[in-house]
């Protein structure tokens, strides 16, 4: 683990555990709902200051917290062009999945690549911590996916390439056997 | 399986089958690049009936592909072939050789039919490369439009003979899939033991020299040019040149067959990962007692 | 007909709506003097870091900071005075630090570690040291120094 990741991630943990002080608060504006207030973000009193965590300028976590719901958007490494398409098809899979994964939102905050949405209901119904556990975890391995991806990705292309050029260049091998039959496969 | 079959396997199973037992048959498939195929009997059970439909048939005509199927398959070859269809042999299972090695050879070549085709315009350049070998100057640049906007060109000059591929990514995946592999193809030759292949050159967005005049290509992101330059050695005698052809024309497909290939396993992997974090996710949940509650009669309390 | 009278967001103009201004006491001083003070307090630091005060630079430059509207530029040197105190201290000593500070200088300087994180363009600034200094500080502070971040409607 390189030594900026972790007080990162120790950043982000001790973040999200203190914003995840939720209680059950209907809406003051709108009487009988009970929505998530940070979505809805209706009245001023009950939304709170915005943090960032940031490791650079690639890497970043934006926590929004208000008093029944919490927003944590992240924002994923993407070094290229091939690392930016993993990361799209990565966090599309996932949100596609949004239903199983219950704290996950369907759409990310601008400027970010995935987004969670803790409310107070999933405070209540899971143990918090484990929750944290879960996204820290996410943080961790979804970069180490990306990047197992992308060298997949390029072993694959080598042994394509030399295959398919091994293949030609034994032409000249075929010659020297002088075999008859027109095709040829390795 | 890495490398692609240059013949037909429908074909060659198919009427290896109807060699051990005629039956009468009329099935449709299709091959690579919109080429499809009618196998049936319409006379009798002995008598099949291969046609192929390929799209770009007018401009192999042109190129000499009537006078090649001739050569490969004889009297085979219909001179009026099944209407909607271009190319038609009529083959009599009668008259195919009994014993089993010359028999799988011909049902073979029958598999081939397409590769067969195709080759057409090859053969043409790598013969005129010999032509200009003495005179010197550039041959004809020949162009095969093999799908809807993707073509081949080939051109024979003095010492080689040029082919290029252009080819269109649909999406932007294939896109960069397809920039990481062509790369690859790139490098590749700078190992030792494949700097005999053809040299490879790539380029996205921009067609190569040879072929910028030529009017109506795309200019676009999606799209890559891809040149192979065969020197002498890569065609020197008839073996060789056919497995050169075989390879060669297959290039494309074999492309994007591994560029959907990888999508394939990037799918996996993230399935895999994806069902990793639902598992993680679900040690939060908290358990609920699920205890039956009794009345006092003793019956089980339920919720409605 | 007219449907777009639905779109009006009638809230708007309850007149028991909750203004910006009401949520927090707006700061006594004037901008000016704000902008003033916190230049003043630029010089002070300087000198402190000369003689290797780490602590009681933090002090001077995070008692009394500028907060609410109308005092950017203030905040913004407020700001960069600190990242040259938090550059300078060698990471040992940061928790020894910390802990001789009051706690209301511990919940401003975290409020400055998240601004400092926050700002977009932020250059020069290496996202480790300021980790490095929010790590320590949560350590000493505990998550109630995050917490009261969050809550504080001064915003620096």
């Amino acid at each position: 683990m390189s030594n900026s990741l972790r007080p990162y991630l120790a950043a982000v943990r001790s973040t999200l555990t203190a914003a995840l002080t939720l209680e059950n608060f209907a809406s003051q504006v709108v009487e009988r709902h009970n929505k998530p207030e940070i979505e809805s973000s209706t009245s001023k009193e009950v939304l709170l200051n915005p943090l960032t965590i940031s490791r650079n300028e690639n890497e970043r976590v934006l926590i929004e917290p208000s008093v029944n719901s919490i927003r944590l958007s992240i924002k994923i490494k993407q070094a290229d062009e091939i690392e930016r398409i993993l990361c799209n098809k990565f966090t599309r899979f996932m949100m596609q999945r949004a239903e199983s994964f219950i704290v996950l939102r369907r759409k990310p905050v601008t400027g970010y690549d995935i987004s969670f949405l803790i409310t107070n209901t999933h405070t209540e119904t899971m143990l918090k911590h484990k929750i944290v556990d879960f996204i820290i975890q996410f943080m961790e391995e979804v970069d180490k996916e990306i990047s197992e991806m992308k060298l997949s990705l390029n072993a694959r292309a080598r042994i394509v390439a030399e295959s398919y050029l091994t293949a030609v260049r034994s032409i000249s091998l075929l010659r020297c056997l002088q075999l008859k039959s027109p095709q040829f496969n390795t | 399986m890495i490398l692609l079959e240059p013949h037909n396997v429908i074909i060659q199973q198919t009427i290896l089958e109807k060699l051990q037992k005629p039956t009468s048959l009329d099935v449709f498939f299709v091959d690579y690049d919109n080429v499809r195929f009618h196998l049936s009997t319409p006379e009798k059970k002995t008598i099949l009936l291969l046609s192929m439909s390929i799209p770009c048939w007018h401009e192999l005509e042109k190129y000499g592909a009537v006078e090649i199927l001739q050569r490969e398959y004889g009297t085979l070859v219909l001179s009026q072939p099944e209407p909607e269809y271009h190319v038609s042999l009529q083959i009599d299972l009668e008259q195919v050789p009994k014993d089993s090695e010359s028999q799988e050879a011909f049902v073979l070549s029958l598999a081939l039919l397409k590769r067969n085709a195709v080759a057409a315009p090859f053969e043409r350049a790598f013969s005129a490369q010999k032509d200009l070998e003495a005179s010197g100057g550039q041959g004809e640049l020949t162009q095969v439009s093999y799908r809807d906007q993707e073509q081949i060109f080939i051109q024979a000059a003095q010492d080689r003979v040029t082919v290029i591929f252009s080819t269109v990514f649909q999406e932007e995946t294939d896109r960069i899939f397809g920039k990481v592999f062509l790369q690859e193809f790139v490098d590749a030759r700078r190992q030792p033991s494949i700097q005999n292949a053809p040299q490879v050159l790539y380029s996205s967005r921009d067609p190569p020299l040879e072929i910028r005049h030529v009017p109506g290509l795309r200019n676009s992101e999606d799209i890559g040019y891809v040149t192979f330059v065969l020197f002498p050695r890569h065609f020197a005698n008839k073996t060789v040149a056919s497995a050169a052809i075989s390879h060669i024309q297959l290039f494309r497909d074999y492309l994007h067959y591994h560029i959907k290939c990888s999508k394939a396993y990037m799918h996996s992997r993230m399935r895999h990962r994806v069902s990793e974090f639902q598992k993680v996710l679900n040690r939060a949940k908290t358990e609920v007692a699920t205890t039956d509650r009794k009345t006092v009669s003793g019956r089980t309390m339920v919720n409605r | 007909m007219e449907v777009n009278f639905r779109k009006i967001n009638v809230d708007q103009y309850d007149e028991d709506v909750i203004q910006e201004s009401e949520l927090y006491e707006a700061d006594p001083r004037e901008p000016a003097e704000v902008l003033e003070e916190a230049k003043q307090r630029q010089v002070a630091v300087r000198g402190l870091l000369s003689k290797n005060d780490i602590a009681g630079a933090l002090t001077t430059i995070l008692d009394n900071a500028p907060y609410g509207p109308n005092v950017e530029s203030a905040k913004e040197i407020t700001l960069q005075t600190l990242l040259t105190i938090l550059n300078s201290t060698k990471s040992t000593e940061i928790s020894v630090i910390i802990k001789s500070l009051s706690m209301d200088t511990q919940d401003t300087l975290m409020k400055y570690i998240y601004k400092g994180m926050g700002m977009p363009g932020w250059g020069d600034v290496s996202g480790s040291v300021l980790l490095g200094w929010h790590e320590k500080l949560t350590e000493v502070a505990g998550v109630g120094c995050i917490v009261r971040t969050m809550t504080d409607r001064r915003i620096v």
